[in-house]
């Protein structure tokens, strides 16, 4: 097949870094990525895995691919949530989450779009400052609905009203999904509940752009830069973020972005610290046998696998058992990297057998700290008609600490407003 | 004496090497067309002994993703670099000796005492890498394990090495045949290949010409074939394990626990 002499080979290759170069060369195409890749599972091309994407992104950057070629990894590339199990499993190590993305951006720059919807949602995102297309203005009502509402014991107050100590980041989906705002509500709940003196951005609060990075939009780094100086402008020191997708931002993908006195946290390892020194105490009896979903931000990418368990364990009548694959080996939902914009059929299949490993283990929930998994997983769940319900965390220690910030009371009352 | 091609094999491995040194220009140049990162360099100021030895020698990860992969891999791995160590000793000893700046450490090696070490190093760590190898091509073709990809150039990589090997203890039986010595019995694979000396004949000479020649001219080609097959890795894996594994210790990510108990499928 002819090689398409319109793809800049030198220009693809300069978006990789030296390093991502010698990557490429370096695998031993042993096949342990396609063993464990949970997009592999449901479409076992491969095109799919990382040693197809390995070699076909090698002779990309050498000489260029056939037209049929080029097709086929461009849609292997996309067709990845960049979950990073992957890197977790290759002998060599290949960081190739990292790269996946670089390759998107360096593409892009090159360019070879995204597909559609990615584009759709990333222009979506420049525009508004939100993947929702909504007004700003619109992005801090949840707390003042709640306030009214009587699900809080004070009103958040926005930063520029009071310079707090932690800067509680609600991220988009709990701002404008009305189907998640139950847990900006119940972050907010429970970090009044510590006895935490916090603050929100309100309309001000940016989307932290890392779908733009995941997607390999080349404007990430800009992007971060802005946010990056309004924290510093605004004297922000502890940022809290209830969205995995959006700690993996504002905490990995910021690196050398953000100063590195602004502290970076996930919602459940501060509270996990707050019940560990007493300023929580899940008191309520919650008699539920579950198993926990570690996203992949906020696991595999970051490390944070103990928090969460700690933190259910410590509720009294919770009973934790694992899924098979837990830990840095836990399933994909297939909501990371853009995978359901551009497949969601896919993304349909990753999280029904996501939640098949979950009913394996006989529990009657399953619990994750991401509402974008929460999202991933019900869709699963409808999928395969499963009896099993998905709690996010901040549900199930709300039910033990004040139940009457419980999911069902917030979607009562905030319907009841919108009426 | 027999004879032996020396200044044809010497142009031929000098061109080899022209030619692996060219071809690594090559790949170092599509290399720097990427983003300047410092990466690599810190591999060699800042990566601990312990990661090297552990991830890099012995290869830890693959130990817990498989054991007789590891098994296989850690036999074509120490099997190969012995050989190749064994190989450039005996080469740059030779040349030295060609200008008399050898300190007698050439006759020491190939004539005298040392030459049991040279046998025994070489026959055993032969035994490895074609157990290795032997290893790999049964991992293809007997048990089908299902993530190999069928690779024409990886099958022929593995056979390749197996038949380096093979020819390596023929050539060396035939030797002990046609030149019994003393030391013969330290080459104790090598012992197995000899032909039974009832069938000595002059014949055995030029057979052990050719198969010197097949061995040794095979053998200075894999530099050629080293930057267009999965051997690359054994430059470029070792750089890109140890720089990943001292980040994940860093992020305190590396110890993870028991493989196989996740492990979705055999």
């Amino acid at each position: 097949m002819a090689k398409d002499k319109a793809v800049p080979t030198d220009k693809i290759a300069a978006g990789l870094t030296w390093r991502q170069l010698v990557e490429i060369e370096a695998c031993a195409r042993c096949g342990e990525c396609l063993v464990w890749c949970p997009t592999y599972e449901q479409d076992p091309r491969e095109s799919i895995c990382s040693r197809g994407k390995l070699g076909s992104l090698k002779r990309i950057v050498k000489s260029g691919l056939g037209e049929e070629e080029q097709k086929e990894f461009l849609e292997g590339l996309y067709e990845c949530s960049a979950c990073g199990q992957c890197h977790i499993v290759c002998p060599v190590r290949i960081n190739t989450h990292e790269l996946w993305e670089q390759a998107r951006q360096s593409l892009v720059k090159a360019g070879i779009p995204q597909p559609e919807q990615q584009i759709k949602h990333l222009a979506a995102i420049r525009e508004f400052n939100n993947s929702f297309a909504k007004p700003q203005a619109e992005r801090g009502l949840w707390a003042e609905k709640a306030w009214r509402a009587g699900l809080l014991k004070e009103p958040v107050r926005l930063w520029k009203e009071h310079t707090a100590s932690v800067l509680y980041f609600a991220g988009c989906t709990a701002s404008f999904d009305p189907a998640m705002q139950a847990v900006a509500v119940q972050s907010a709940r429970l970090l009044q509940e510590a006895g935490i003196d916090f603050s929100i951005l309100g309309p001000d609060e940016p989307c932290c752009a890392s779908k733009l990075r995941r997607m390999g939009d080349p404007g990430f780094a800009d992007e971060a830069r802005k946010r990056a100086d309004l924290f510093r402008e605004q004297g922000i020191r502890t940022i809290v973020v209830s969205c995995a997708g959006c700690f993996k931002g504002l905490h990995s993908d910021y690196t050398g972005i953000l100063p590195v006195s602004v502290e970076v946290l996930h919602l459940t390892a501060y509270l996990d610290r707050l019940i560990r020194e007493g300023h929580l105490r899940p008191s309520r009896k919650i008699p539920m046998k579950v198993t926990y979903h570690d996203p992949c931000h906020l696991g595999r990418h970051n490390q944070i696998y103990s928090e969460p368990r700690s933190l259910l364990n410590a509720i009294p009548g919770i009973s934790l058992v694992e899924m098979r694959r837990h830990g840095p080996f836990s399933a994909c939902c297939g909501m990371g990297g853009g995978l359901k914009l551009a497949k969601p059929e896919i993304q349909k299949k990753m999280s029904a057998a996501r939640i098949r490993q979950a009913e394996e283990t006989g529990a009657e929930a399953i619990v994750t700290p991401c509402q974008t998994c929460q999202i991933g997983l019900t869709i699963g769940i409808e999928a395969i008609s499963s009896c099993l319900k998905v709690y996010h965390m901040n549900e199930v220690l709300v039910r033990s600490i004040c139940p009457e910030a419980g999911r069902e009371h917030i979607e009562k009352a905030f319907a009841a407003t919108e009426e | 004496m027999y004879s032996k091609p020396w200044v044809l094999f010497w142009f031929f491995a000098a061109c080899c090497f022209l030619y692996l040194a060219y071809s690594l220009y090559h790949r170092w140049k599509g290399w720097s067309r990427g983003m300047k990162t410092g990466a690599f360099a810190k591999v060699l100021r800042t990566v601990p002994l312990k990661i090297w030895v552990s991830e890099v020698f012995l290869q830890r990860q693959l130990f817990s993703l498989s054991f007789p992969r590891w098994m296989i891999h850690q036999c074509i791995f120490w099997g190969f670099l012995a050989l190749t160590l064994l190989t450039m000793v005996s080469v740059t000893l030779l040349l030295l000796n060609l200008i008399t700046l050898d300190a007698g450490l050439h006759e020491f090696f190939s004539q005298g005492a040392g030459r049991r070490l040279i046998k025994i190093w070489g026959d055993f760590f032969g035994f490895v890498l074609s157990a290795g190898c032997a290893g790999a091509l049964a991992r293809r073709f007997v048990f089908w394990s299902p993530q190999i990809a069928h690779d024409k150039t990886d099958i022929f990589l593995s056979a390749y090495l197996l038949f380096m090997t093979l020819s390596g203890f023929m050539l060396e039986g035939l030797r002990m045949a046609v030149f019994p010595s003393d030391l013969d019995r330290y080459a104790f694979i090598g012992r197995l290949f000899m032909p039974s000396r009832a069938g000595i004949s002059s014949g055995l000479e030029a057979w052990h010409t050719w198969i010197w020649i097949v061995h040794a001219f095979s053998g200075a080609a894999i530099l050629i074939y080293l930057p267009h097959s999965k051997l690359l890795h054994s430059l470029l894996a070792p750089l890109v394990i140890a720089l990943n594994a001292a980040e994940e210790q860093g992020r305190k990510d590396m110890y993870w626990p028991k493989t196989k108990q996740y492990r979705p499928t055999k």
